[in-house]
Parts: C-alpha cells; structure tokens; sequence
C-alpha cells in the first residue's frame, strides 16, 4: 500500500468583496493510502467542501489557492497545466461525486450523451456507441437499470439521480473518488443505497480509494477506514475509524459525537448536550487554538497560541489538554 | 409521440376560440369610434362644391353600397361569412378598392422590412450576449451598457433620431415611402437600389433595438448557466470548454427561442410606428389610415392579419419547445 495522495500545508481563501479574505481551508495536511477510505466531518461552514473542490486544482473563483502542495501519485496538482489536468487527471485519476447531485447534471442532455462526452474526452478514439456500451456493462456489474442511459436527468428520482452520478464519476475506474455529502440530500433508504453502491465501487476495485466528506459522523462509521475531524478550516483529529467514534479524544470528537441521535434505548430520556457558541468568524485571523472559545477545558494556553498537530498511536491531535479515554463524564452540558 | 399530437389538438381547441373572439372584436371596437365614416367620405369626395341633395344622395347611396343601413347583427353575419370565404370586403376611403388587394400589396413591404431585422437582429444579439458573457471583463464592460442604452430608446424614437442624423441633416437617405414616386414597383437594377436606400434607416432602426434587446436577455441567462452545479460537475469530470460552451449555449437560448418566435409572430402589427415614421408601406401604414378615416373593414382586415400571424407564431413555439426541451415536452404531454 502506497500513498496515493498527499496534501502539505494546504491554504485556500475564499476572495470576497472589499478584498476581504474567507481563510476556509487552512493549512490543512492529509495523506491518502492506496485502498483506503478517509472520512472528513465537520459541521457546515468549517471548509470541508471547500478542501474537497481543492483537491481538483481547479480553484473555482471566488476560491483562489494561497499556499501548500498536492500530490497526487507523484504528480503535482496545482502546478500542472489546467489542459493536462483536464484530459489525464480529472475524471480518470480523480473524480468527484458532488454535494448537490439534483442539479449536477445537464437538464437538456440525456445521460447517454453525457457519457460519450465523458469517455470520449479521455479517450478521444472511442466512438460514441462503444462507449454507451461500457456504460451499459458497468450499471449491469452494479445491478442497476440500464435504461437510465436513455433518460434525461429530470426523468429520474433523487436517489436513482445520485446513483446515476456516482457511476457517471467513475466510469473511467479513477484511483481516487472525493465524494462530497454525496448522500446530504437524500432520504434514509436512498441513502443506504447509495452508500451500498460505493463500497461494491471499492470491492470491486472499480476505485481504490475515497476521501467521503460528511457533516453526519453515523454514516462515517460505515464507511471510513480513518476520520479526520475538521473544524475552521483545520484538522483537530485525525485517527482510524474506531479511535473517533468510540474513543474521541479532542473535546471538539467529543462533543461532535455525543451531539448525534441514536434512537438507543434510554437515548430518548436524555439530552443531548448542545455545543455552545458558534465557529469563529473565518475573515478574521484567530489567535489561540480555533475551538478555544466553546472548550470547556480551555485555559489561557489555548487561547494564547495554537497547538501544533501531534500524533499519539497512529491519532494525530491538535491540542494542549486532550482527553484521558473515557475521562469525560456522562450528561455534562459543555 | 402520440401524446404529443393529443396534447396539440387540445391545444389548437384554444387557438380556434381565441380566434372567434378576435374576430367579434374586430367588428365592434372600430365602430366605438366616434364619428360616421360616410360623411367624411362624402365630404371629401364632394370638395364642398356639391349641393346637400347631392350630397344625400350620395350619402344614402354609400351607406347602402357598404351595407350600414342594416342592423348592426345583419352587418356582423355578413361580416363573419365573408371572412370564411376569405374576403375582408371593400375599402371605405379607396372605394372600390378591396382590402384583400391593400393587405396583400401591403403585406410583403412589412414582412420584407421586419424579418430580416428581427432573424439577424436576434442571431447578432444572442451571439454577442453569449460572447459577453463568457469572455467577462473589458468586452462584457463595454458592451453591456452600451446594449442597455439601445434597449432603453424606445424603437420609434431611434427612429426619428435616424430619420433626423441621416435623412434631414446629412441627407444621405431619404426620408421616407417604401421607394422614389416617380418609379414603378419592378425588379429592375434601379428599382431595387432604389428600394435598398428606403429600406436601410427603418432597417436599422429595428435591427439595432432587436441586437440590444436580445443580447441583453441572452447575456443575463448565460451568465445564470455558467455558475450552475452542472457547468462545475463537468469540468470536475474533465470536460472541454468546448462542449461546456455548447451545454450553456443550447440551455441559455430555449427561453430566446420564445422570445424570436413571438417577435416575428407579432412582426405584422409590431413594428406599426416605425412603418409610420418612415411613412413605409406596410400594413402598419395602411392600419393606421384606415384608423384616421374611420374605414372600418381596412381596420378589420389589418387586425384580422395581425391576429392570425399571433396566433399561428404561438401555435409554432408550442411545437417547436416541445421538441427542443425535453424538460416542457414533458410537461406538455403530463398536461
């Protein structure tokens, strides 16, 4: 297993009116294995989606790139040529499962066409049929109806859309799928069908690895190999995928876990423990550790300076006072 | 496709009462009119020379020759027959002229002045509102507010200022008539360039409101295409600009398509002051005299020519949208 993709210090702003600057990806570091799936949460607002767009090099305005590498399978993303990292890279290496799958599609394209335009920009020798063809194959493998080919998007239903997307995403078998909240808008069981069709995607080895960036931490639990915990456009916690659900340790895991319904027995009685506050405003520059603010545990330390991201067991931390295992104590409203 | 044909025929039902009720309107509203046409017909035909026994005469024998001594149900029977067989009736203020005769020398100037300018009016405009949308920047700066400015004018008035720049005070064209009197409507060599000279100020006049309006229209829908999660789904797969270009483009230009369409279905009555202005002799011209002089069938027959080009345009985009965007096809058949 090899890294697949590797991400050093990665800075992206968002230029706003006034040339004010929205810092919302902020120095962010990550390594992907080949095979293995990273799950990145936060609550909304804190640049996970924005990172994910990030790693297509693409840097869509208002977004612009400030600083830091990425690397994927030795070639360097942000100093390749929009033209190359157009014909090889994107949709063939690295593909994208978008946030908003109801109007990511071409209302007046049927799926088909789309799927020749997709193929054929990779591979300019292949005709508009052979292609139509793989396509065919590739939702048969999946069980999944092949008539959709033939239908305009507006025909099909939320989730039938979606699973639609993410096999339009991967027809081109690409190492690396970035899947943002590809299952946000859907309902329950749509859902489940959705996050079953990614991981035979994986079994499959249509796709070796996946970045899944979620704001619901249960679906995670699922899917992930490690978590990376985001928060004001930085990592707090990074670790496998057991070490943040069951055994958090940054009081942000924490409260970021126990903030999430379980509909478990005796759940119901109790109360969730609300986060107080609200993130920090990303226009300005923040001074101390990021969560200090709304930390329960925060001393003048954490105000004063940011912690550095140590790692501990195979979990990286970015914090002076983590939490000792089971430390924190039950129905604490921090 | 089946649907389809059912989905037209109910709607042709529509278009077939909206017709019958244009109809009725045609008859009533030009005799709300205040005035009697017939004695202003008598007096100008008599020059006040005449004596009153003539002129009654004369009088009592128009009103019979254009049947408004019956009553006014017999009048609309009448009416409504004729226009089944396809006869508008005869001029008032050209006695004995038909209209039928009017409205079809009138019909070609109208159609030859206004089609041209609307197609290439609306695929100049829609070019250059795509083109500024994409390109953004210097072109989209200048360009913009320059099309806002010529939009804003209203189409007459741009008409009388080139009237006035080119006609009056640089006298390059002239000022006005479809061509020179002393020649006869031909296809000879001079003819022609003569009728090209009458032609190029209202040409303009209609070409230039008809680039900035669409341009406009188009601009503001490319721009709403390009930022779509579509255009940035594509580009994530690796799509060219090229075919990008071309997604937004076909998806910008469905609600244009409505718009050239009712432009030239309204082409007939639309361009009616322009005609005016330039004193062209198209049906607008002809329309606006049969109001002056109360000539009620000329009114009839330009309003029933303007009503059916409306409604057959209409009829036109309902098919035509249905098969350019699958999204109202849809729609159309669920209906």
């Amino acid at each position: 297993m090899g890294k697949l993709l590797t991400v050093k210090a990665l800075k992206a702003y968002y230029k706003l009116r006034l040339g004010e600057k929205l810092r919302a990806v902020d120095g962010v570091s990550l390594t992907l294995q080949e095979g293995e799936v990273l799950g990145i949460a936060g609550e909304s607002g804190c640049g996970k989606s924005t990172l994910a767009s990030c790693l297509s090099g693409l840097f869509f305005p208002p977004l612009k790139y400030q600083k830091g590498n990425i690397t994927l399978d030795g070639i360097d993303i942000i100093r390749t040529d929009k033209q190359t990292l157009r014909k090889s890279i994107l949709g063939k290496k690295i593909s994208f499962i978008p946030q908003s799958a109801m109007n990511a599609l071409n209302p007046t394209l049927k799926i088909e066409d789309f799927v020749a335009d997709v193929m054929q920009e990779h591979e300019p020798d292949l005709s508009r049929e052979e292609a139509i063809k793989r396509a065919e194959e590739r939702l048969e493998v999946l069980s999944l109806p092949k008539d959709v080919l033939k239908a305009y998007p507006f025909e099909l239903s939320g989730g039938m859309k979606q699973r639609t997307i993410v096999v339009l995403s991967t027809l081109m078998n690409p190492e690396i799928v970035i899947a943002d909240e590809p299952t946000s808008a859907l309902d329950v069981s749509s859902q489940r069908q959705v996050i079953e069709l990614m991981k035979r995607l994986l079994q499959m080895k249509i796709t070796k690895s996946m970045i899944f960036i979620t704001h619901e931490l249960p679906i995670l639990r699922h899917v992930a190999d490690r978590i990376a915990i985001m928060y004001a456009g930085v990592f707090l916690e990074v670790g496998t995928m057991p070490q943040i659900i069951f055994d958090p340790r940054h009081p942000y895991t924490k409260v970021l876990m126990s903030s999430i319904i379980v509909p478990e027995k005796g759940m119901r009685e109790r109360k969730l423990p609300l986060i107080t506050g609200r993130p920090p405003d990303l226009r300005k520059r923040i001074k101390g550790c990021r969560f200090a603010k709304r930390c329960p545990y925060a001393t003048d330390e954490c105000r004063m300076r940011e912690p550095d991201m140590e790692e501990t067991d195979g979990r990286k931390i970015k914090c002076f006072h983590p939490l000792k295992g089971k430390e924190i104590k039950q129905n604490e409203v921090i | 496709m089946n649907r389809y044909l059912k989905y037209l025929t109910g709607k042709l039902k529509w278009y077939i009462l909206t017709f019958f009720i244009a109809v009725f309107l045609n008859f009533f509203l030009p005799r709300f009119i205040p005035g009697n046409p017939v004695s202003a017909l008598v007096a100008q035909m008599a020059g006040g020379g005449a004596s009153s026994d003539v002129l009654d005469k004369l009088y009592n024998s128009y009103i019979q020759e254009f049947g408004l001594d019956k009553p006014w149900y017999t009048q609309f029977i009448n009416y409504v027959l004729k226009v089944f067989h396809g006869d508008l009736g005869i001029s008032f203020s050209l006695y004995p002229t038909k209209v039928n005769t009017i409205l079809s020398h009138a019909l070609p100037w109208t159609i030859a002045l206004q089609a041209p300018a609307i197609l290439i009016g609306w695929i100049i405009g829609n070019l250059l509102g795509a083109l500024a949308a994409y390109k953004k920047g210097k072109f989209d700066s200048a360009f913009f507010p320059l099309a806002l400015f010529i939009n804003s004018i209203p189409y007459y008035c741009l008409a009388i200022i080139l009237l006035y720049l080119f006609g009056v005070l640089l006298d390059v064209f002239p000022i006005g008539g479809g061509y020179s009197m002393q020649l006869i409507p031909s296809f000879s060599i001079t003819f022609l360039i003569d009728a090209l000279k009458h032609y190029l100020l209202p040409f303009f006049s209609l070409i230039l409101v008809t680039i900035g309006g669409q341009a406009i229209g188009m601009r503001e829908m490319s721009i709403y295409e390009l930022n779509t999660d579509y255009v940035r789904y594509a580009k994530l797969l690796g799509i060219s600009e090229k075919k990008i270009t071309r997604y937004v483009f076909k998806n910008a230009m469905l609600p244009q398509i409505t718009g050239l369409a009712i432009s030239l279905g309204t082409m007939v009555g639309g361009a009616l002051i322009t005609e005016i202005v330039f004193s062209y002799p198209g049906i607008g011209t002809w329309l606006f005299n049969g109001i002056r002089q109360q000539d009620y069938p000329l009114i009839q027959g330009g309003t029933l020519v303007i009503t059916m080009a409306v409604l057959l345009a209409n009829f036109l985009i309902d098919i035509v949208y249905g098969i350019v965007d699958p999204r109202i096809r849809m729609a159309q058949m669920e209906e």
